[in-house]
């Protein structure tokens, strides 16, 4: 059983990859970030053509190792005897025994051990039990293991979602029921659930679907690009929900020139494009790992889960043309953008040897509960462009068999498209799509400017109560009881007055909001 | 709410009857209807019209809980002293079916959801029990017969995305009985957004509405079952509006359908008159429980709040419908959990215990509401068995249970 260190496992699998990467001939990769590390694997994945765009170690050159379900799942096997203080790697024993002034040894490393190590899991029925698609470090794999055949044993108090690895739900606690989720109709939501529930009858998704189809097509263009749908979708959001979040220093300023150059040359050579690539993922990934629960800050896993949702046979992002990217593109000028194309420029070079592979598969691979649980956050995440992602998540099942030849054919000349896909994955919408919500913040003032009138301390209240002075039993009826003769008056009919005054008020706000979502929220609670 | 009680019977005041300051004490409402109950089952109509009169001084339908209820309740009474009860209650239900929109409703009860645990208690216990017994299935079709306009399966469809395995087929019957037409206007446009959701959740879904007269018409053909679906019957505030004597012939029906689980919630309260306690008592109970649920919306919305105007205007005619109007023809007599229970036991149903998993969600639900919302455990001696309830100031107020054949 060979342990390494972390350090060192990184190490490993980042010089696998760009071995790997050199041997298939594209552009090198020396970015240590985990994120890049896995998209290139996936990239050599689709240019070894063995499967498609999953994550694995296809170079057979590394020893397959094998380990069992108990010691994946052990934690803490090495134990201090002074203390009793348990690790899970025999080298960080050893250095904490240097503590205690016992004897201790590091494991040197010999030029012939640096040999590269996979890592299968132990699950028959696991794509990653397969060889060729072992994992590459050590960590990685005990998380998949944890993630996808382990116990969900941590769960958040306060949401009860439910976690198998102890850091994924370290770092969802913190944010939980901090966040908040907002629909593309402006509303806000601080739990889940009510987003949930919200989203599903807001206006903003019945709405878009048949406008925002360029729009999201746009979105998605990234996505529905040759090969990679899914697994574009996790930086491409990432990237495209930092300016809308956090302050675009997120995006290193000094680079995005040269990342913007790079992109539009489509193929900068490899080294600067990797390297600017590294510290957008970083960043925002720093972000998000807190926002995704099962990110984890371990990007390695969390595009595993994206790469495997992206093998779904019937989402796929709606048709992108270069006309009806055009809008977007104009507005596709967010600080941001240079380092995306750049994220993305790297892309056609490894997938487009060939561009047909995703579309051929017929591997029902479902959707990850990860992947999804991002999708959702990403839906919730991200400013009005939500849905949009969703789709780009590729989630709408729509004639994508037609595009993927469109995007086959587009994909000949990638420096064009590619540059577009690219600002569009920024969420940027364009400017009919961006009125929406704003919209609706106009519809909301409606509504509460005119709820006094028809509500209980309004006109319609006070008229009431002063017909029901002096009232006999007799006058009873005036409250409504509708007695006998008088039919549907008093109550009945203040309620039927105040009825349609309300109808008034949501036609307005109907008509305001272009239907866009009055989703009762800050209506006439608010005043 | 025991401190209370006894501040007020510990007032020293000789004649219970004349207390004035019951007017101004907390809960005067309960006391002054059942006291005018009383006059009214006995008979008396001068102190009947006296207590309505007083009534009609108090109450207010825009005031606070004990205004809002001694409105509602003041025109129950009344419309059944005048014997007006059918009319006023069409009247009402008219006024309702004016308003009564797609987007209205949804406004209702998002907002309704958002603020109070009493619809989405019963929904997490149902979906939680629902996934569970369909693991593994790939068709899963689901007869909902709710109140509660489909705001449950988002949840359940975001859910079912994202769980491990393959994502099942899901298909969902809306059973609408009694609807008029803008019931199925709304109905429909459910519909459509449920399936639009589906789409972006990434979940096979098919969704169909189906008008049936009385749930015991429901049948394999009507609900199109089809090869290889597993069957779940989704039963949410809505078994009791099936009249009281037609609730063994209903869920005799859905037994007879025989579905892999049957989730049942109700409100926790005996509002069937015809259990011989008297017009009084059960007037007593009918205020007490609709205190408690005008009480948790007044501290869960804000004062002056439509979507609260809805739901309590509903109420009001829940009151006309059981106080005023013939048992028989009643869409509101709730009946507590032993009751359900027993009829379910007796039409060949086994209670299906929630497992720690989902009771965690619902506890984990409940944290995320105000204080006053708790869970209450059925006792294993209970007759309710395994069912859970939804507690508003430690008072059972919704029971959800799961059941199967």
């Amino acid at each position: 059983m060979l342990v390494y260190a972390t350090e060192l496992a990184e190490n490993s699998s980042t010089m696998t990859v760009s071995n790997i990467t050199s041997a298939s001939g594209e552009a090198s990769v020396s970015s240590g970030a985990r994120s890049q590390q896995n998209q290139n694997q996936t990239m050599v994945a689709a240019t070894t053509k063995k499967k498609r765009n999953l994550p694995g170690m296809p170079d057979p050159e590394a020893e397959v190792i094998a380990l069992s379900p108990k010691t994946l799942m052990a934690t803490n096997r090495f134990v201090c005897e002074i203390c009793n203080k348990g690790f899970q790697r025999d080298q960080n024993l050893q250095l904490h025994r240097r503590g205690h002034n016992l004897p201790w040894k590091l494991r040197q490393r010999t030029s012939k051990e640096v040999r590269k190590r996979v890592y299968i899991c132990p699950e028959v029925s696991c794509v990653h039990h397969d060889p060729s698609r072992a994992l590459g470090d050590l960590t990685g794999i005990k998380k998949h293991f944890c993630r996808k055949h382990g116990e969900k044993k941590f769960k958040c108090d306060k949401c009860s979602k439910r976690y198998a690895v102890q850091s994924d739900w370290k770092a969802h606690s913190k944010t939980c029921g901090t966040r908040e989720y907002r629909c593309d109709c402006g509303t806000l939501f601080s739990r889940r659930d009510s987003f949930v529930s919200h989203r599903a009858f807001c206006d903003a998704l019945a709405e878009e679907s048949a406008k925002a189809q360029a729009v999201v097509a746009a979105d998605s263009a990234v996505a529905s690009g040759p090969a990679n749908s899914s697994s574009d979708d996790d930086p491409k959001n990432k990237v495209a929900s930092t300016p809308l979040s956090t302050s675009p220093p997120n995006v290193p300023a000094p680079s995005s020139q040269q990342e913007s150059e790079g992109s539009a040359g489509f193929m900068q050579p490899s080294l600067t494009t990797p390297a600017s690539c590294g510290p957008t993922s970083t960043n925002s990934s720093s972000m998000f790992a807190s926002l995704f629960a099962s990110a984890g800050g371990l990007q390695n896993a969390a595009f595993t889960d994206l790469i495997g949702a992206m093998t779904r046979p019937d989402p796929t992002p709606p048709p992108v043309s270069t006309t009806t990217t055009t809008p977007a593109i104009a507005l596709a000028l967010g600080p941001s953008s240079p380092s995306i194309s750049a994220l993305f420029s790297q892309k056609p070079s490894s997938l487009e040897p060939n561009p047909h592979l995703h579309y051929t598969s017929t591997t029902p691979a479902h959707m990850s509960a990860t992947a999804l649980l991002q999708k959702a956050a990403q839906m919730g995440a991200t400013a009005s462009s939500n849905s949009s992602f969703m789709r780009g998540l590729g989630l709408l099942p729509q004639t994508h068999q037609d595009q993927h030849h469109h995007q086959n054919q587009n994909h000949h000349h990638p420096q064009e498209n590619w540059t577009h896909h690219t600002g569009l994955g920024l969420g940027l919408l364009p400017p009919e799509y961006g009125v929406l919500p704003r919209e609706e913040g106009v519809v909301s003032m409606q509504e509460l400017m005119s709820a006094p009138l028809f509500g209980p301390g309004g006109a319609l209240g006070s008229g009431f109560k002063g017909e029901e002075m002096g009232c006999k039993p007799t006058t009873v009826d005036f409250l409504g009881l509708g007695s006998g003769a008088s039919g549907p008056g008093g109550l009945s009919a203040l309620i039927t007055s105040i009825g349609r005054g309300l109808d008034m008020a949501a036609a307005l706000g109907g008509v305001g909001g272009g239907a866009g979502a009055s989703p009762g929220r800050p209506g006439w609670d608010g005043s | 709410m025991d401190e209370e009680d006894f501040s007020s019977s510990s007032n020293p005041n000789p004649n219970p009857n004349f207390d004035p300051s019951q007017f101004s004490s907390p809960k005067w409402a309960l006391k002054v209807l059942v006291e005018c109950a009383m006059a009214i089952e006995t008979q008396d109509s001068t102190r009947t019209q006296h207590l309505l009169w007083v009534l009609n001084e108090l109450s207010s339908p825009y005031g606070d809980t004990d205004q809002k209820l001694a409105a509602a309740f003041l025109q129950a009474l009344f419309c059944k002293v005048t014997d007006s009860g059918r009319k006023t209650h069409r009247n009402l239900v008219a006024a309702a079916e004016k308003m009564y929109t797609f987007e209205s409703t949804r406004r209702m009860m998002l907002r309704f959801q958002e603020v109070s645990p009493w619809t989405t208690f019963g929904h997490v216990a149902a979906n939680g029990a629902l996934i569970e017994a369909m693991n593994g299935e790939n068709r899963i079709h689901i007869v909902d017969i709710s109140g509660t306009y489909c705001t449950q399966w988002p949840t359940l469809l975001e859910a079912l995305a994202t769980r491990s395995d393959d994502t099942p087929h899901v298909r969902i019957t809306h059973v609408l009985s009694s609807v008029g037409p803008a019931g199925h206007r709304v109905s429909r446009e459910i519909g459509a957004r449920m399936e639009k959701f589906a789409r972006l959740m990434g979940v096979p879904f098919n969704f169909s509405s189906l008008h049936v007269a009385e749930i015991e018409a429901l049948n394999h053909e009507n609900l199109k079952l089809q090869e290889g679906e597993v069957l779940a019957i989704n039963c949410i505030f809505s078994l009791h509006k099936v009249g009281p004597t037609s609730r063994d012939t209903a869920v005799s029906a859905l037994r007879r359908l025989d579905p892999r689980v049957l989730t049942l919630v109700e409100e926790e309260v005996d509002l069937d008159s015809d259990r011989g306690q008297g017009f009084a008592a059960w007037l007593g109970e009918c205020v007490r429980f609709f205190r408690a649920y005008l009480e948790s919306l007044d501290e869960s919305f804000p004062k002056a709040s439509e979507e609260r105007l809805m739901l309590e205007r509903a109420m009001a005619r829940a009151a006309v419908d059981l106080v005023a109007c013939p048992a028989d023809e009643s869409r509101e007599r709730r009946e507590r959990s032993g009751w359900w229970a027993r009829r379910m036991r007796a039409c060949g149903f086994g209670p299906v215990g929630f497992s720690d998993d989902v009771l965690d969600d619902m506890r984990a639900l409940l944290r995320r509401y105000r204080e006053g919302w708790s869970m209450g455990l059925g006792r294993a001696d209970d007759e309710a068995g395994s069912g859970v309830y939804l507690e508003w100031k430690e008072e059972p107020m919704v029971w959800a249970s799961a059941w199967k054949p």
